[in-house]
């Protein structure tokens, strides 16, 4: 390597400089200093015995925490499934040519614009017991009173929080994928078709290992986010006991402030979870995308 | 012979039909109880429909109402939307500067560990935002950030670089390098090719990233309200604070339509800038 070469990649790894301090020193030091905290190093509250697993110990020994556990990945991923078969869906019937597909195509991106919070609000209007979805009821006379409708928000089925998830994210899904079908255009269905192939089979045999990329990548943001989403389990969720994200908050804002420590264990446990399905997932994708002859 | 054409044919089948109109049903659909409740001044059940509305009570009232409530200082929305596109115009800025050369560099050069560093690059999108929010709070509070603009414009480039970067990588990957080394063979400076012959083509493709950069920085809750500390309000914090006792009455019903009009002016700007395309590109792979 020349001198002149050297300077060049020096100069180049001087650029990587202000990404990396941000992710690495932000992002990273705010995930390790996560994990010290949850393994009991916290000398600013004059607690420092490090490591010490007894928070995570009885953490996962108590049985709420498992219940938390299994409403945040069932809110999860019944929310991911419905937006990516309605995204999908939805996709595939927007790379077709029909009137007002202009004015479509800016309607149904609308969720993707505006803040979760939004999506609360809308969820709260139509499905609350004096909501829109309870009038509609009692106009068709099946209840004369708000209290006979059946309780949508605030259960531990969380209908709520799926309506708000779904309505946010099936347009990130169908986005993804139709950007796929743009790309991939529309030759090898045509073969298939011509071949002799059913419906179902063109879906299933040609189109749907063809947007099989778009699929894995926003369905795994989607999943991610859900997990450790806040705002809607909060206000829609059934109380006690909360999804692990409102469980970390409320350790997190206690009076007393050695349960911050508990609350650090929650996050790295809401880490360790999202992490290992996440990588089981691209796993499972990648061993797919070799037998596939893809890679 | 009809199942085929069926298929391969450009035209909506009667189910996707519907299926559109139910899907554009349930996504628009609900934003009307919303705008009603919003004028309304009684609005009981079982009535489909006010049996007030909020201008004929508006002469009669000493207090301000509804959308006057909305619209006063009282109600804070002046100052929350103010902080929400103050703190996405730095956010979009500083993102901008950082990710410009890195986009640069993972599109033309390559060097040891850069398929390592492009999936760290895309870290920040599949780990829980709760994880990150209380994990930095816990640091902002050491550093003094904590309730600053400064730690939630900081908080803000976490989720936002990743899509910056990717955004830019795509637009330097369609540019060549001949027009840069053009200029250089006519003896422009470093700068002077960056300013006149690199921007000027990435134009583009720069602004789709900075309105999509803006775009989730405006939509970011969770770090705001973490790291915030109630001291620094956004539009949706401040809507989570009007909705999060679970009821939407009138001037939280104007809240949320407030908070919706940013979006839908940047969804008509950005449909001209954002191409579907960018989306499509695969996750860490």
């Amino acid at each position: 390597m020349t001198a002149r070469e050297r300077r060049t990649r020096i100069l180049q790894m001087l650029q990587l400089v202000p990404i990396l301090s941000v992710l690495v020193i932000l992002f990273g030091g705010a995930l390790v200093m996560a994990l010290l905290q949850s393994l009991g190093f916290a000398p600013w509250f004059g607690i420092n015995t490090f490591p010490d697993f007894s928070y995570f110990g009885s953490l996962w020994g108590s049985k709420i925490f498992w219940v938390s556990l299994w409403l945040t990945l069932y809110y999860a991923t019944v929310s991911t499934f419905l937006a990516l078969v309605f995204g999908t869906m939805l996709a595939l019937a927007l790379i077709k040519a029909f009137p007002g597909k202009w004015l479509y195509k800016y309607v149904y991106k609308l969720p993707l614009m505006i803040p979760y919070t939004v999506g609360i609000a809308l969820a709260v209007i139509m499905l609350s017991s004096g909501g829109v979805l309870s009038r509609f009821a009692a106009f068709a006379g099946l209840i004369d009173d708000p209290g006979q409708f059946p309780q949508i928000l605030k259960t531990h089925y969380g209908w709520g929080i799926i309506a708000v998830y779904v309505w946010k994210q099936t347009p990130f899904i169908t986005l993804a994928v139709y950007a796929v079908l743009l790309g991939i255009g529309r030759e090898t269905e045509e073969a298939a078709a011509i071949l002799g192939a059913r419906r179902g089979a063109i879906f299933f045999r040609v189109t749907l290992p063809q947007i099989l990329p778009g699929i894995v990548s926003s369905t795994l943001i989607c999943f991610a986010f859900n997990v450790g989403a806040f705002e809607a389990p909060f206000i829609l969720g059934g109380g006690f006991p909360d999804t692990l994200p409102v469980v970390a908050w409320r350790y997190f804002n206690d009076a007393d402030y050695t349960l911050q420590l508990q609350g650090m264990a929650t996050v790295v446990s809401i880490g360790i979870v999202a992490g290992v399905i996440l990588f089981a997932y691209l796993w499972v994708y990648r061993r797919y995308e070799r037998r596939m002859g893809r890679h | 012979m009809a199942r085929r054409n069926d298929t391969l044919s450009m035209r909506l089948s009667p189910f996707q039909k519907i299926y559109l109109l139910l899907v554009a049903g349930f996504i628009v659909g609900p934003f009307l109880p919303v705008i009603v409740q919003s004028l309304a001044f009684r609005w009981a059940w079982p009535e489909l429909l006010p049996g007030t509305w909020w201008l004929e009570q508006r002469e009669k009232s000493m207090l301000p109402l509804a959308w006057d409530y909305v619209l006063s200082p009282y109600s804070r929305v002046w100052e929350a939307t103010v902080n929400t596109v103050f703190i996405g115009l730095v956010v979009t800025a500083i993102c901008l500067a950082i990710c410009l050369p890195v986009a640069r560099l993972l599109a033309r050069e390559s060097f040891p560990g850069k398929s390592a560093f492009e999936f760290f690059l895309s870290l920040p999108l599949i780990v829980p935002e709760a994880a990150i929010g209380i994990a930095l709070l816990m640091i902002f509070i050491r550093l003094g950030l904590a309730g600053s603009y400064a730690g939630i414009i900081i908080a803000h480039l976490i989720p936002t670089i990743p899509y910056m970067v990717r955004m830019l990588a795509a637009v330097y990957q369609g540019l060549g390098r001949e027009f840069e080394e053009q200029a250089m063979i006519l003896g422009a400076r470093p700068l002077q090719i960056l300013w006149r012959v690199t921007l000027p083509m990435l134009l583009p493709g720069v602004v789709a990233g900075a309105l999509f950069t803006f775009l989730v920085s405006t939509n970011i809750f969770l770090l705001t309200f973490f790291l915030g500390q109630g001291q620094v309000i956004t539009l949706p914090t401040l809507l989570f604070s009007k909705i999060s006792g679970g009821n939407l009455d009138t001037t939280a019903a104007g809240i949320t339509l407030i908070v919706t009009l940013p979006g839908i002016i940047l969804l008509i700007i950005s449909e001209r800038f954002i191409k579907e395309e960018a989306f499509g590109k695969g996750f860490g792979s």
